[in-house]
Parts: structure tokens; C-alpha cells; sequence
């Protein structure tokens, strides 16, 4: 019933998948990266001496 | 993020190139007697498609395509759109009478041919090369110009003017002709039977005489008129511009840059892909096991066997459409996504519909090259016996098809570099498009990883059908 038997002719169909989900993945892997940079430099920012922290709510004031 | 992926890419498509040809070196060599495997192709394409996305990021800094000024080449006298428009009138009124006097058999009658092969691919690939030629040709213009030509002079004053045309209405009209068009060729089962294409002829031209009637000639061709639409764009590629008389100059694709974000025209490009992407898919292994079991279901719910398979090609056909919609449609909220842009998704989408177009003619040359080579050639004796009754007009009814002129791998190269060449040349508008359209560079380029992926997924779709339908 698995269709191991006939697994070449729609592995072969799913090879020409493969560049796309390579390119999605390098895309996916950098836009998380650049969410993680760009917290850690909030963080950062927030934490740094003299900063203008909201006491309150630990958020940079406006 | 932008710098990582530029120094990445070369890298990834590299490897892209060189990986498979190990795994597959006892794989697929085709008819066609190729070097490596076609799945290759792919990888390749996908190689170059990146290498360009680069190459534009780091060397196409400032918009080059979009506000181009034409250059006049030449006058064009005033004689030859009345003349063109009455050839086309000519050509209309014989295939109409073929369809209706000539043989019934498909190969023997000059109209199956000429609306299949001719018309729909050949003027396609002149309308790229030339342009808009069909504009003059367009027999129901010319049919509405000359009945509003006659009816000025007899009644000596102005006809009243035509209602404009509603700017909601968009090219909608033209959607509906394109898929009625594809769903005759794809789908209907007396697609071949030459009196039901003449009579779909005669209806088709009776509703852009009304269309003309209602709104005007120009505003008609241009929003409803389903091949006024589907040539124009394709004649917007052209290096040539047919104008007021004249004939211009222009950057090849530059034409595209000035395509009116009218609604409708995203969901016309997709469905000219998607047909086209659904003849391949109907060819292939995949459709040709879900196929039967599809009409099967519906033979048992008591539909027809003909009725059964005309639902399931039109269920196929509407899916392949769909699919490529929402690949553009996703590319698009990527894009949006990405830049935080202050347009509506279908704002964007209207914006980058012209880097479709390109693509939607690799697409067809790439699936109807074979078609327009070989059954091309049927012309050669259809002109001399166009109702296939025996007759013999330029003495050239005796030609035969020469199915030798190009081979079969030939052919998976002219393929290959259509698909590659129309890819690129989406990037490449899509690329100028987004200059203009975000603040800087950067925000230009980051905007435009999503629409990469949406060609690398058209590139390895196309090469995946052409090889499975090989």
C-alpha cells in the first residue's frame, strides 16, 4: 500500500522542489536572526547607563 | 540581512548546481540525449536566478526602465490601419466560412490551426518581437471603426459619445475571455470541431461589438477585449512602439513599466500562466494518474464520461490558475511584509503585475515551441486548401511537416532558455519597480527576497512540467 515500490518517479518530482525550499529556508533563518539582532539591541539600548527607561514599565521612554 | 544573503547566495547556488549530479548521474537522460540530468536544468536555473538577483542588488543601484523616454524610427502612412484592419477582416470571414463549408476534420480545415497555433501562439511571439501587431489586425476593431466611420458620414454629425468605461470593471472582462479561450483549447471536448469554433467566433465577435458600442473602441480593446488584452501585453516586451502614426524606439520590457495598475490585470497574467502551466500538468505522469480516478468519482455520481472529463480538466485548470495566483499573492505579502510598506496587498500586487508578463511568455514558448514549430508548418498547405476540399490556390497543398528541421534536444534548450531568460527578465523589472517604489536601495532589495523565491518557484514549476510532460 506505501507507494515505497514507486518512490523514483515522485522523488524525482520532488527534487525539483528542492531549490525552492533552500531558498525559503536561507530567507526564513535570516529574518529570524535580524528579529533576534534587533531585540538584542533594544535590550541593549534599554540597559545602557543614563538611559532614558520608563521606571515603571522597564520600556525606553518617549 | 542583506549583505549575509548577497555573500550566501553564490555559495548556496553553487552547491545547488553540483549536489544533484552526483545523485542522480544514473538518472534521468531523457529523449532528447542530454548531457546531465534534466533536474539539473533546474538547480542551474535557479543558480543564474540568484547570481542575477546579486548581480541587480550590487549593480543596478538606480531605476533604468521605469519613465524611459521613445525614440521616433518612422512615420507609418495613414493607408495601413485601414489596410491591416480589412486583412484581418479577411482572415476572420475565412476562418469563419472554413469552419462552416470545410472539412470537419481537424488537420484538414485552415481554423483549428490558425486560432491554436497561429493565432494564439504565433502572434503571441510577434507581438513580443514587433508589437502591438494585432491592434492593427484586430478585426472587430476594424468592423466597429468602419461601421462608426459609415454611420458619421451618413447621418453628416457626431455619434454620440460611448459611456465611459467603469474603472471597477478593470480588465475583468478580458480575465473572463482568457479563460473562456483556455477552457476551449484545455478543456472542451469539440475543441478540434471546426463549425464550433466558427461559431464561437461569430459570438465572440458579437460581444466585443457591443462591448465597443457600449464604451467605446480603444477603451474596450484595451480593458476588455480578451486578445487586445493578452497581445498588448505581450506587445509591451517589443523594442517597438506603434503610436499615433508613427513607430518608436524603446528599451526592450521598458513598454511594461507604463502598464496601467488597472484591477483585473494580476488575475489575466496568472491566468495566462496558469493555462499554460495546466497544459503541461495535463501531459504529465502526475494528472495522468488523478485524472481517470477523478472522472471515475464522477461517472459514478452519473455524469457522462465526456461531462466527467471536461469537470475534472476544468477543476485542474482552476486549481493550476490558483496556484499561481497565490504564489504571486504570496510573494507580494513577503514583500509587504518585509518593508512595512503602507499599500494594501492588492495595491502591490497591481504595482508588480508587469513582471509577470515576461514570464507568462516563457511559459508559452517554452510549452508551444514544439506546436509552433512543427504544426506551424501545416500552414504551408492550409493557405492553398483551407477547407481542406481538395483545391490547391499557391500550389502549396501538397507540403508535408518536416518533423526533422529541429530535434528534440533542440527544443529542451529553447525551453530551458525561455524559461530562463523571461525568469530573469521578471527580476529585472521587478528589481527597477521596487526602486521607485521603496526609499532606498537596501529596503529595495530586501523587498524583493520573497519575489526571488516566487520566480525560482516558477523556473523549477515550468522546467517540472516541461520534463514531465517530455
Amino acid at each position: 500500500m506505501i507507494p515505497i515500490a514507486h518512490a523514483g518517479h515522485w522523488v524525482v518530482n520532488l527534487l525539483y522542489l528542492a531549490p525552492v525550499v533552500l531558498i525559503v529556508a536561507m530567507l526564513a533563518v535570516s529574518a529570524h536572526r535580524d528579529k533576534r539582532a534587533e531585540a538584542a539591541e533594544r535590550a541593549a539600548d534599554g540597559q545602557a547607563p543614563g538611559s532614558t527607561a520608563d521606571e515603571t514599565s522597564g520600556k525606553p521612554a518617549r | 540581512m542583506t549583505r549575509r544573503l548577497l555573500a550566501a547566495a553564490p555559495l548556496a547556488a553553487a552547491l545547488l548546481v553540483l549536489a544533484p549530479e552526483a545523485a542522480l548521474a544514473h538518472g534521468l537522460v531523457g529523449r532528447e540525449d542530454l548531457p546531465i540530468p534534466k533536474v539539473v536544468f533546474a538547480y542551474a536555473a535557479t543558480a543564474v536566478l540568484v547570481a542575477s538577483f546579486v548581480a541587480l542588488a550590487v549593480l543596478w543601484p538606480r531605476p533604468r526602465l521605469e519613465g524611459q523616454t521613445e525614440r521616433r524610427v518612422a512615420s507609418v502612412p495613414r493607408i495601413l490601419d485601414p489596410l491591416c484592419g480589412a486583412i484581418g477582416v479577411a482572415i476572420l470571414g475565412l476562418l469563419v466560412y472554413a469552419g462552416f463549408a470545410g472539412s470537419q476534420t481537424t488537420t484538414n480545415n485552415i481554423t483549428p490551426t490558425f486560432v491554436f497555433v497561429i493565432f494564439w501562439v504565433g502572434l503571441a511571439v510577434a507581438s513580443a518581437l514587433l508589437g502591438d501587431v494585432f491592434k492593427a489586425f484586430n478585426p472587430w476593431r476594424a468592423i466597429a471603426r468602419g461601421f462608426a466611420f459609415v454611420a458619421t458620414r451618413l447621418s453628416r454629425r457626431e455619434l454620440p459619445a460611448a459611456m465611459p468605461y467603469p474603472a471597477a470593471l478593470g480588465r475583468w472582462p478580458a480575465f473572463a475571455g482568457i479563460l473562456a479561450f483556455v477552457w476551449l483549447e484545455l478543456v472542451y471536448s469539440g475543441r478540434g470541431d471546426p463549425s464550433n469554433l466558427a461559431v464561437l467566433i461569430l459570438a465572440y465577435a458579437a460581444v466585443q461589438l457591443v462591448g465597443m458600442s457600449l464604451y467605446g473602441i480603444e477603451p474596450w480593446s484595451r480593458n476588455g477585449d480578451a486578445f487586445g488584452v493578452y497581445f498588448g501585453l505581450f506587445a509591451r516586451i517589443s523594442p517597438l512602439h506603434w503610436k499615433r502614426g508613427e513607430v518608436r524606439r524603446r528599451t526592450p520590457l521598458a513598454g511594461l513599466t507604463t502598464l496601467d495598475a488597472t484591477p483585473g490585470t494580476v488575475a489575466v497574467v496568472c491566468a495566462m500562466i496558469g493555462s499554460t502551466s495546466f497544459d503541461g500538468f495535463s501531459a504529465g505522469a502526475t494528472w495522468g494518474d488523478l485524472a481517470p480516478r477523478m472522472t471515475e468519482s464522477l461517472r459514478n455520481l452519473g455524469f457522462s464520461q465526456s461531462a466527467g472529463l471536461e469537470i475534472t480538466f476544468t477543476i485542474g485548470l482552476v486549481v493550476l490558475v490558483a496556484v499561481i495566483t497565490g504564489c504571486f499573492r504570496l510573494g507580494v505579502r513577503g514583500m509587504r511584509d518585509a518593508t512595512n510598506i503602507e499599500l494594501t496587498n492588492d495595491q502591490l500586487s497591481l504595482r508588480f503585475a508587469h513582471t509577470l508578463v515576461p514570464i507568462a511568455l516563457a511559459y508559452l514558448v517554452a510549452h508551444y515551441f514544439s506546436l509552433l514549430a512543427y504544426q506551424g508548418q501545416a500552414l504551408g498547405y492550409l493557405v492553398s486548401d483551407p477547407l481542406g476540399t481538395g483545391a490547391n490556390v499557391f500550389g502549396t497543398a501538397t507540403a508535408t511537416i518536416d518533423y526533422t528541421w529541429v530535434s528534440a534536444t533542440a527544443i529542451w534548450y529553447v525551453q530551458v532558455g525561455a524559461l530562463l531568460a523571461g525568469h530573469v527578465a521578471g527580476l529585472v523589472l521587478a528589481h527597477d519597480r521596487a526602486l521607485i517604489t521603496f526609499k532606498d536601495g537596501p529596503t529595495a532589495t530586501r523587498s524583493q527576497y520573497w519575489m526571488l523565491v516566487v520566480m525560482i518557484s516558477f523556473t523549477s514549476l515550468g522546467l517540472w512540467l516541461l520534463s514531465s510532460a517530455n
